[in-house]
C-alpha cells in the first residue's frame, strides 16, 4: 500500500512538470534526461546487471539518431514509423556487434565495444552522401500535439515510462536472477544451467533497442547532429551514471542519470571541467564504493534504524524427539 | 606505395611500443591498464613542451618526458590497482585506469589545448628527405630497442626474473619472499617510462595531441591481442601488421575506414586463434 502510494506520487509530480517547472530549458532539460534514460535502463541490464562493462553504447545511440533523422528527413517516412525502425535498426545493429563481441572475456569486450563506437563516428564521417559528414542533418520534429517543450516531454516520459517497466519486468523475475548470476560468477552461473551466452545477448540487443529508441529522441531533442553530437566521452557518461547509481538496481542509475546530467547545467565550474568531472567521479566511487552511491543511503539507514533480530527460542519437544527415535529403531 | 608502406611501418611501430607497455604492466599484475596509451601522449606533449617553450637540451627533454611516463605509471599503481586488486572482484581495474585515463586525457585537453601542436625536429635533417625522414625511422628504431631491450631485461637481470615470475605464479612469489607490491610498482613505472620515451619518439609522427592516448590504447591492445598477450615477438609483429595493413587500407580505399579495417583484423584473429600469432592458450577457469 506504501509502496503504491509512492508510486503515485512519484507519477503526479512526473506528469505534471510542465506546469511547475521553472522556465523552457528546465524543461528541455528534463526531457534529455528521460531521452538518456531510455537508453542508460537498457544499457543497465548489461552493464548493472550482466556485468558486460560496454563502454562503446554511444555508438548505437548515434546510429539510432542518424537512423530517425534519415528516414524521417531525407526519405519522409511517418514520423513513427521512423521511431520504431530506429529502435530495430538499434537492436539489429546490438545483435551484429553482440554476437561476436560478448564471446570475448572483460577487457577484450570493452575495447571492442569502444571500437565500436570510434567506427560508428569513422562510417558517419565517411558515408557522407548519406549523413551528411561532418556538416550534420537537421532532424524533423513530432507532429502536433508534440511539438512544444511540454508535448514532447510527455512523449518521452511515456516511453521512458514503458522501457522502465520492460527493464523491471526483465529485472525482478529469472532473467535479472540469471544476469546477476552470469555478473558474479560466470563459471557457477553455466554449471546451474543459465544458458550464459543466449541471456547475455537478449540484454544486450534489447540494450541497442533502447539505445536505438533514445537515440531518436536525443536527436529530435538537438533538432540537429553532427559526429560532433556523439563523442566517446558521452558513452563514458553514460557508464558512470551506471556505475555510480550502483551494479543491480534500476533506481540506483535513475538517480545517477538525474543527477549527472543536472549537475553540470546547473553550476558553471563543473561544465567546464565536463569529462574530467565525470572521470574523478567514477574513480572516487569505484576506490571507495564498488557498490554504487545508494550503498551510501543503506549504510546510512542501517545506522539511523538498526534492524534488531527477535529473539527465536526453540523450545526442546521429547515427545516428537521420542517418536523419532521409536522410528528410528523400528 | 611505398611512402605509405613506410609510415604504416611507422605507426605499427608505435602500437607495438605501446603493446609492450602493456605486456610489461600485465606480466606482473595480470591487469590491462587503459593509461597504457596515455604514457605516450603525455611523452609526446611534454617533449614538445620542454623542447619549445624552454628550449631544453634533447637529453633533458627526453628524460623528463620519459619521467613524466613514468609518474603516471606509477600513479597509475598507487591510484587505480593497489586498492582495486585486494578486492576480488574481477574487473574493477578496468573501471578505475579508464577514470583516471579520462581525467589525465581531460586535463591534458584543458591545458595544452585540443588542437595538435608540432614536434620540434630532433636530429637535424633535411625535411625533403622522403622516406628516409626521421619521423619514420626513429619510433621503428625505439620498438625494436624496447623490445630487444625486454628480451635482455627479463633474461640476463634478477628483476627482470622477478618479473617472469610474477607472471607465472604470483602466490608462489609472494611464498618464495618476492616484495610483489615494490616489484609491480617498479614495473608500471618502467612501463610508463617506456610509453613516454615511444611517444617522445613518435611525436614528429603524431603530433604532440590529447586525444592520442585513447587511440593508441586501442591500437596497441588490437596489436597485443593480434600478436598474443604477454609475447614481446608478438607484440612487434601484431604492431607491424596492424600499421601496414591500415596504410595499405587508406592507400587503396581512403583513409576513411582506418578504424573499421584494423578492428576487422582484431575479430579475425580472435574468431580464429585467439590466443593471438604467438600467445599462450588459456585454461579456462572451472
Amino acid at each position: 500500500m506504501k509502496r503504491v502510494a509512492i508510486l503515485l506520487f512519484a507519477a503526479a509530480v512526473l506528469v505534471s512538470l510542465p506546469w511547475w517547472a521553472g522556465d523552457q530549458y528546465q524543461l528541455h532539460l528534463a526531457a534529455l534526461i528521460g531521452a538518456y534514460w531510455v537508453l542508460i535502463a537498457g544499457l543497465n541490464l548489461v552493464v548493472g546487471f550482466s556485468g558486460q562493462l560496454s563502454v562503446g553504447h554511444v555508438g548505437l545511440l548515434a546510429i539510432g539518431a542518424y537512423a530517425y533523422a534519415i528516414l524521417a528527413g531525407t526519405h519522409e517516412w511517418n514520423v513513427w514509423l521512423a521511431l520504431a525502425a530506429s529502435g530495430g535498426i538499434g537492436a539489429l545493429c546490438g545483435l551484429l556487434l553482440g554476437l561476436p563481441s560478448l564471446r570475448l572475456p572483460g577487457f577484450y569486450f570493452a575495447m571492442a565495444t569502444l571500437a565500436f563506437a570510434l567506427i560508428v563516428t569513422e562510417l558517419v564521417l565517411a558515408l557522407d552522401g548519406l549523413t551528411g559528414g561532418g556538416v550534420g542533418l537537421s532532424v524533423p520534429e513530432f507532429p502536433a500535439p508534440f511539438d512544444t517543450a511540454a508535448g514532447s516531454y510527455w512523449l518521452i516520459l511515456g516511453i521512458a515510462v514503458i522501457v522502465t517497466w520492460l527493464t523491471w519486468n526483465v529485472a525482478r523475475l529469472m532473467w535479472g536472477r540469471g544476469l546477476i548470476a552470469v555478473r558474479d560468477s560466470m563459471v557457477t552461473a553455466q554449471a546451474v544451467g543459465v544458458p550464459v551466452f543466449h541471456a547475455k545477448l537478449v540484454a544486450f540487443v534489447f540494450s541497442g533497442l533502447t539505445a536505438g529508441l533514445g537515440g531518436a529522441l536525443f536527436a529530435v531533442m538537438q533538432s540537429y547532429i553532427t559526429p560532433d553530437t556523439f563523442l566517446f566521452e558521452l558513452g563514458l557518461f553514460f557508464f558512470v551514471c551506471i556505475i555510480i547509481g550502483g551494479r543491480g538496481s534500476i533506481l540506483g542509475p535513475f538517480l545517477g542519470t538525474v543527477v549527472l546530467t543536472a549537475l553540470p547545467e546547473l553550476s558553471a565550474p563543473l561544465a567546464k571541467l565536463g569529462n574530467f568531472f565525470y572521470g574523478l567521479l567514477l574513480l572516487l566511487v569505484v576506490l571507495l564504493l564498488p557498490e554504487g552511491i545508494g550503498r551510501l543511503f543503506q549504510i546510512g539507514l542501517e545506522r539511523l534504524r538498526p534492524q534488531r533480530l527477535g529473539s527465536m527460542p526453540i523450545e526442546p519437544q521429547p515427545a516428537q524427539l521420542a517418536l523419532a527415535i521409536k522410528a528410528g529403531q523400528r | 606505395m611505398l611512402s605509405a608502406l613506410i609510415a604504416g611501418l611507422a605507426t605499427g611501430a608505435l602500437y607495438a611500443a605501446a603493446a609492450l607497455v602493456y605486456n610489461v604492466m600485465f606480466s606482473t599484475s595480470k591487469v590491462l591498464s587503459v593509461t597504457t596509451g596515455h604514457t605516450a601522449m603525455l611523452g609526446g606533449v611534454f617533449g614538445a613542451w620542454f623542447l619549445q617553450a624552454f628550449a631544453l637540451p634533447l637529453p633533458v627533454a627526453l628524460l623528463g618526458s620519459m619521467a613524466i611516463g613514468a609518474l603516471l605509471g606509477a600513479l597509475t599503481d598507487f591510484v587505480a590497482i593497489r586498492r582495486v586488486l585486494a578486492r576480488s572482484d574481477e574487473h574493477l581495474w578496468l573501471l578505475s585506469t579508464l577514470a583516471l585515463a579520462t581525467m589525465v586525457q581531460q586535463a591534458v585537453a584543458l591545458w595544452w589545448g585540443t588542437e595538435p601542436k608540432p614536434f620540434p625536429r630532433i636530429i637535424p635533417q633535411e625535411f625533403g628527405a622522403g622516406v628516409f625522414d626521421q619521423k619514420y625511422w626513429l619510433p621503428v628504431a625505439v620498438a625494436i630497442a624496447l623490445a630487444i631491450g625486454l628480451e635482455l631485461f627479463y633474461r640476463g637481470t634478477l628483476y627482470g626474473k622477478l618479473f617472469v615470475a610474477m607472471s607465472e605464479d604470483i602466490f608462489a612469489a609472494r611464498a618464495r619472499g618476492i616484495p610483489t607490491e615494490r616489484i609491480r610498482m617498479f614495473s608500471y613505472v618502467m612501463a610508463g617510462a617506456m610509453g613516454g620515451l615511444a611517444g617522445f619518439a613518435a611525436g614528429q609522427l603524431t603530433f604532440a595531441y590529447f586525444a592520442l592516448g585513447l587511440t593508441l590504447t586501442l591500437n596497441g591492445f588490437i596489436a597485443l591481442a593480434v600478436g598474443g598477450l604477454g609475447s614481446n615477438l608478438g607484440a612487434l609483429v601484431g604492431g607491424a601488421a596492424l600499421g601496414i595493413l591500415s596504410s595499405i587500407a587508406t592507400y587503396y580505399v581512403g583513409g576513411e575506414f582506418q578504424q573499421t579495417i584494423s578492428v576487422g583484423l582484431l575479430m579475425l584473429v580472435l574468431l580464429l586463434k585467439p590466443e593471438g600469432l604467438f600467445g599462450t592458450r588459456n585454461v579456462r577457469p572451472v
